[in-house]
């Protein structure tokens, strides 16, 4: 399998299940589209290209194309960690409150991901985390959660 | 006499105290971001439409506006000293600006690259107040069909310039659309697709969807690789180009404007292609076409003129028609609904301010970024060594405020950082995202567009076929869909990045 034909097959399965769950919504006639007309019509669009595709990266594979690897060559566990943290953060906002999900996350990504040294990441953290507060909780209002430390 | 008036007021309403300070906050930002490279005009305006809702409305847009033509300025400062375009749209100014650099002429490209910006932006702006009230005026003749076909015209040409083949482009559009149908369906009242959540029952926020697919992936997809940039030392002197330069660069100036307005103008091209052509076209015409690439001020003058006029050229289908040419424009759109602007042919005669106060925040935008730019490259440049481990965590904290802040939902954070690994993958197998979000804004109108042709024509899909408007769009789109079949076209294709 070649890379196209990886993510075609992969576009053909969730066309697939796009117009299924289309289904579950009434279509209704051309004269009166129903809720469910445009995502049963974009379902079928996306496996009508994706279908064109993967005939494509198959003519492409007989004539020799392979796959080609993208994390090759690459530190992809530094992008890995970064998501996860993301994730970490979204999850534990609620419960830390901004400020101190900011400092933990700030000084976990200058430290794991490109290590910094200590006086930097414990700096930098603070830094962020107090000029980020004030700039968009107290001067913009943007409402950042307070989590159980009450800010 | 009206005109003037309204112009007038424009000028009157950008002099407001408050409304200066954004402008000037916007064009300042802007190219701050063109400058960094990883932080796009669309993740930046992301990041601070939340931050508009307390302002009135051509407020906003002001402040919105000047962070997009502030970009278009600023990405040709990366392109130049860094061989690294801040911007995309920059990407060809690092041929020849970049080699200026070396051979010690840093200076003069960056001062015909704003000069060149400034008459170009300034130019265009004067385009879009002529022709921006003439299109609404005559759009007020389109019905449903019409629009329509517009909406798919400025899809296919998106997608038609696209990187690789058309099919990916293509299912890119779908997937917007698709996205776009999640939610409340304004006909039937049903929710769709929502999964039982109750953040889902308003839709996929267009904000969390931009930022994950254009800022958080960058993030990812930078960090992966080299983290290193070198900037190129020499001493930046003689901002203002000589007269042999400016004999050189008028020419292609004045053919960048034009061509820059009228494809800014076309939805789906813009800013990208006009570039391009630009460059192509000088090189084309040129004496001396094989000096192109080894620092000739001609390859630096025609792109940024034409970059900056595409910009302008962009506002007239948004402001007069209501419909984004491209995702910086998909935003602006989301931005007047969120103040609660419906963008259309009746936004000029509704909300006079706004369009107007956009035009005059422009002109003023633009002296701005003039006298902003030369005396400030030293800073620029000083931006440019903020060490890229240091950057990207700002990068990522900034998107995640945007996202939270729209809704005040951790649920928005979650969407951006799904749709930062998707768009992740997107750019391992080479999807473009562009397409997508320009399908996504423009989905419930094209919902709409359908349903009512559909219901007025009694079900003939005829009806696009038979108004003579809609037949000749969709002819349009369908010839630009047809051309990647004519054997060795998608060799020839001009591909454009995002």
């Amino acid at each position: 399998m070649n890379n196209d034909q990886v993510s075609s097959g992969i576009w053909l399965l969730m066309s697939l299940i796009i117009c299924l769950a289309s289904l579950q919504y009434k279509v209704g006639t051309l004269s009166a589209p129903g809720s469910g007309f445009l995502p049963l019509l974009s379902g079928m669009a996306i496996g009508l290209f994706a279908a064109i595709g993967f005939i494509q990266a198959t003519l492409r594979k007989k004539r020799g194309e392979i796959w080609h690897s993208f994390l090759k060559g690459l530190r992809w566990e530094k992008a890995l960690i970064i998501l996860v943290s993301l994730f970490a953060y979204g999850w534990l906002l609620g419960l830390f409150g901004f400020f101190l999900c900011t400092l933990l996350f700030i000084g976990f990504l200058l430290r794991v991901v490109v290590p910094q040294r200590w006086s930097l990441v414990i700096g930098g953290s603070v830094l962020i985390s107090v000029v980020s507060y004030i700039l968009f909780d107290v001067l913009l209002k943007a409402q950042l959660p307070r989590g159980f430390l009450g800010f | 006499m009206d005109f003037l008036n309204s112009a007038l007021m424009g000028f009157q309403l950008v002099f407001q105290p408050i409304n200066f300070m954004l402008c000037f906050a916007g064009v300042l930002l802007g190219t701050l971001i063109g400058v960094l490279p990883g932080l796009g005009p669309i993740a930046a305006m992301s990041l601070l439409l939340p931050v508009t809702f307390n302002i009135p409305p051509v407020s906003a847009i002001i402040v919105l506006s000047g962070i997009y033509y502030g970009s278009m300025y600023g990405g040709s400062t990366t392109s130049i000293l860094v061989n690294i375009p801040g911007e995309a749209t920059s990407v060809i100014t690092c041929l020849d600006g970049y080699q200026m650099a070396r051979q010690g002429r840093a200076g003069p490209a960056l001062g015909i690259a704003a000069l060149g910006s400034f008459i170009a932006g300034t130019l265009s702006i004067v385009g879009l107040m002529f022709i921006g009230p003439f299109l609404a005026a005559g759009a007020l003749r389109f019905g449903p069909p019409e629009y329509f076909a517009i909406m798919i015209l400025g899809m296919t040409i998106l997608t038609f310039l696209s990187n690789g083949p058309m099919w990916k482009g293509l299912l890119m559009a779908a997937f917007g659309l698709f996205l776009s149908t999640i939610g409340m369906d304004n006909v039937s009242g049903i929710a769709r697709l929502s999964l039982n959540i109750e953040e889902l029952i308003d839709g996929i926020g267009l904000v969390p969807v931009v930022m994950g697919l254009f800022g958080i992936s960058e993030v990812l997809l930078n960090v992966e690789g080299s983290m290193e940039r070198s900037i190129f030392k020499t001493k930046i002197t003689n901002l203002l180009p000589n007269w042999k330069d400016w004999k050189a660069s008028v020419g292609p100036i004045m053919r960048g404007t034009i061509l820059g307005f009228f494809l800014g103008i076309l939805p789906g091209a813009g800013a990208i292609i006009s570039s391009f052509a630009s460059y192509a076209i000088e090189k084309k015409i040129s004496k001396y076409p094989e000096k192109f690439g080894t620092g000739v001020i001609e390859g630096v003058a025609g792109p940024e003129s034409a970059n900056n006029a595409a910009s302008g050229g962009a506002f007239i289908p948004l402001l007069s028609l209501g419909i984004p040419s491209n995702a910086v424009t998909a935003l602006l759109l989301g931005a007047l609904i969120i103040h609660g602007i419906q963008p259309g042919p009746l936004l000029i005669k509704a909300h006079p301010d706004v369009f107007w106060g956009t035009v005059a925040s422009m002109y003023l935008g633009n002296i701005m970024l003039l006298v902003l730019n030369l005396p400030l490259i030293g800073l620029w440049v000083k931006v440019l060594k903020v060490p890229y481990p240091i950057l990207f965590p700002l990068i990522l904290l900034f998107c995640l405020i945007g996202a939270y802040s729209l809704n005040n939902s951790i649920t928005d954070v979650i969407i951006m950082n799904i749709f930062g690994l998707i768009g992740y993958f997107f750019r391992k197998f080479r999807y473009e995202a562009a397409p997508l979000v320009l399908a996504l804004v423009l989905g419930p109108m094209m919902e709409n567009s359908l349903r009512q042709s559909l219901i007025l024509s009694a079900g003939s899909p005829l009806i696009f076929l038979n108004r003579p408007i809609s037949s000749v769009i969709l002819i349009i789109a369908f010839l630009l869909l047809a051309f990647p079949l004519i054997p060795g076209f998608n060799k020839r294709r001009p591909a454009f990045g995002e």
